[in-house]
């Protein structure tokens, strides 16, 4: 259902118009090289990042592991996947976590998370609104519980950052409502600059005519502030703890 | 609107300069950024240079600005297309009026808010109140100057002028809290104050660092999460952005994602980014069921209106300019009177929001130029300032003019007496004598003139040398003299 056009909308912007000297909307999209770049030439440029992505894994990942730690996050591996989850589970275990929440990406079918969680005594809730869970609910066990882990859809080694994007079996709280936060990294979703995600987020968007996802989060450390005083502080109103375990 | 108290901006710098309290904040935190940002722009980000990056991000903010009408409505479009509403204000009440419209349909109590200046320019807490709704400022800097009732000090660092026991003492009167003096301990306390909300609050209020025209996008940068919550839990979200928010494509992004927090707190990139386009999708767990994005012009228009004013649009709010002011390091943001000080501040506050009141302001800079070195975005700001003295003093329109007939007059004069080499070299001789009578150890301790015994009243005029420099060079530089 189209949403409908504010009445003030036209007035505006004949304003904005008219103080820039004009007094009719222009013809044509003004000349702009990211806004110009139709798809043909969008996915030519794609197949050079993937291409460059591919060549540059190792260098990536390394270098990941370099800014995500001086951004604060533990950073665990690059691990095999079979050895993933008892990692995870002994991170678990270090906090002492009770209440784990988890997403449901497809990482967690080749790492086994719970089976190594239920070794270690503690069982894990994914967060999703299934048939008999509202929104409060969902709301509820995120805030109550200790621990949460997602995987990701990208991580980025130029800024230590996972990109973490909720749909379907994402809920966005996972990752943010408990004090701490574990994010499963895959070998070949480590790109290396923010420009080789928004160049991927920009075709995603051309192909699928205009639709985005409707949330994304870049994750780069912990919560922190320096609001008083100028003296750092972790672990505000997101997770203080965040350990980041590469899978290789 | 908020209160604009710009007119009082002497005697509330001066007040300023005495507090110790405030002068120590300053010197302590100024230098903090300073050297954090100095720091940061030595490592390497891209392959781009830290210069190069400027240069293309300032071209990039002034094509959008140029075709803000473009991109307006492309921005529109592509909200609508996800699910979202847009809104256009054009002024403080306009905007006020739509978030409150907004509660009132969905019956929300209490809204939670990330940082928003645009808000503070709203004065939108104080409206909420009046209309029944109690809004909670989430950022920490923020919390803490809302329950003081005061105005941000600072763009990025709201509360830099609250030292820890200041803030013990108001988490105390409104919390109920044990007094502390242990920094981690008063997070821990406004953490757990605002958890309660973040679970219940009905509706969350934001503004935009960015806002993406081809994919209508908002994106917002935080440290603390509070963005992410307030954002994420409530059921509507309504974000709130100037209308020169904009950026053309989701590609411009990384290039300002990189300057920012550089520029702001010296950071390679802040703990949060989110982007949000439109409101939860039917298959999603979690999210607002509802997204409206506000523009805003509230005297913005004034600004795009003037040539060489309408740079200060490109503005991402980083506060380097700030750190980087000798005027503002001195008298920190509450005596600009309104919501943005520093240079900045000193150049948006009078077209914004009526140019006689904040007079004063384009004065509070020494045209150092420092401001304009450290601007991610190359904002020339001591031109600007220099142009609004212009029109302060020329005034056109002619009711902005600030100046008074006499100085006009006495400025007509001087520009006669100094035209011409002939015209210089009479005046001066003509002063050489008219000052003798005043001259004490080669200065001019109290102008005995209307107006300009203003000038004196603090400090020295310096008098006119004995013999001018143009004859002691003639002679010789090492030549005698008795100039001293
Ligand atoms: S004028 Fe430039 S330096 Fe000052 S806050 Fe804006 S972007 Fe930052």
């Amino acid at each position: 259902m189209p949403v409908d056009e504010h009445p003030n909308k036209a007035a505006f912007l004949q304003r904005v118009r008219e103080a820039l000297g004009r007094s009719e909307p222009l013809l044509h999209m003004p000349d702009h090289p990211t806004l110009k770049s139709a798809l043909p030439r969008q996915e030519e440029k794609v197949r050079t990042v993937r291409a460059r992505v591919e060549v540059s894994r190792a260098r990536n990942i390394k270098r990941l592991a370099e800014t995500a730690t001086e951004a604060s996050w533990y950073v665990h591996g690059p691990v095999a996947a079979e050895d993933a989850a008892d990692v995870v589970a002994e991170i678990a275990t270090g906090l002492r976590a009770k209440r784990v929440v988890r997403s449901s990406e497809d990482v967690f079918r080749r790492v086994n998370v719970d089976g190594a969680l239920r070794r270690s005594g503690i069982s894990a809730t994914v967060l999703a609104s299934g048939r008999s869970r509202d929104r409060s609910t969902l709301k509820a066990l995120a805030f109550e519980a200790d621990l949460g882990i997602t995987g990701v859809t990208y991580a980025i080694a130029e800024t230590g950052t996972c990109v973490v994007t909720p749909r379907k079996g994402v809920a966005r709280l996972t990752s943010l409502a408990p004090p701490a936060y574990i994010a499963l990294v895959e070998a070949d979703q480590v790109l290396g600059s923010m420009d080789d995600y928004f160049a991927l987020t920009r075709l995603a968007h051309q192909k699928s005519r205009g639709r985005v996802p409707t949330y994304v989060n870049f994750i780069s450390g912990p919560s922190r502030t320096a609001d008083i005083e100028q003296t750092l502080t972790i672990g505000v109103h997101g997770p203080g703890v965040v350990h980041m375990v590469l899978i290789a | 609107m908020a209160k604009v108290k710009s007119a009082a901006f002497k005697k509330a710098s001066a007040r300023a300069v005495r507090d110790e309290g405030i002068q120590h904040a300053l010197t302590h935190v100024m230098d903090h950024f300073t050297e954090a940002r100095a720091e940061a722009i030595a490592t390497d980000y891209s392959d781009e240079s830290w210069e190069a990056m400027r240069t293309r991000a300032a071209a990039i903010k002034a094509h959008t600005i140029g075709n803000l009408d473009y991109y307006l409505d492309l921005a529109d479009r592509s909200v609508r297309r996800n699910g979202g509403h847009v809104h256009f204000a054009d002024d403080a009440a306009a905007a006020t009026q739509i978030v409150i419209d907004i509660a009132k349909r969905h019956g929300v109590k209490r809204a939670i808010k990330s940082k928003s200046m645009v808000s503070e320019e709203m004065g939108l807490n104080d409206a909420l109140e009046r209309a029944g709704i109690e809004p909670v400022e989430t950022d920490l800097g923020e919390y803490i100057i809302q329950l003081a009732g005061e105005t941000p000090f600072h763009i990025i660092a709201p509360a830099m002028h609250k030292t820890r026991g200041e803030v013990s003492d108001l988490f105390h009167d409104w919390l109920k809290s044990a007094p502390t003096s242990d920094i981690a301990r008063l997070c821990s306390i406004a953490r757990d104050a605002l958890r309660k909300h973040f679970e219940t609050a009905e509706m969350g209020i934001t503004g935009a660092n960015f806002v993406i025209a081809e994919t209508g996008t908002v994106v917002i940068v935080t440290n603390e999460g509070n963005g992410r919550m307030t954002t994420s839990t409530p059921r509507v979200h309504v974000a709130i952005a100037g209308m020169e928010k904009l950026l053309p494509a989701i590609e411009d992004l990384p290039l300002f994602l990189r300057l920012l927090p550089r520029s702001a707190t010296g950071q390679r990139t802040t703990s949060y980014t989110s982007f949000i386009s439109g409101p939860r999708a039917a298959s999603d767990e979690d999210g607002p069921e509802e997204f409206h994005l506000i523009f805003v012009d509230n005297g913005r228009l004034n600004l795009l209106k003037d040539e060489v004013l309408r740079e200060a649009l490109s503005c991402i709010r980083c506060g380097a300019c700030l750190n980087h002011c000798p005027v503002y390091r001195k008298v920190g943001g509450h005596a600009y009177g309104w919501v943005y000080s520093g240079p900045i501040g000193a150049v948006v506050t009078g077209p914004m929001t009526g140019m006689k009141q904040a007079a004063d302001l384009p004065y509070a800079s020494t045209l150092c130029g420092a401001c304009r070195d450290v601007c991610p975005v190359k904002i020339d700001l001591p031109k600007l300032l220099l142009h609004l003295r212009h029109r302060h003093a020329e005034g056109s329109p002619r009711d902005e003019r600030t100046g008074t007939w006499m100085e006009r007059l006495y400025m007509r004069r001087w520009h006669d007496a100094v035209k011409t080499r002939g015209a210089l070299e009479r005046s001066t001789r003509l002063g050489r004598l008219l000052q003798k009578p005043l001259v004490r150890r080669g200065k001019l301790r109290s102008l005995p003139l209307p107006l300009v015994s203003g000038w004196t009243k603090d400090r020295d005029f310096p008098a006119l040398a004995p013999k001018p420099f143009r004859q002691i060079w003639k002679e010789g530089l090492g030549g005698d003299s008795d100039a001293g």
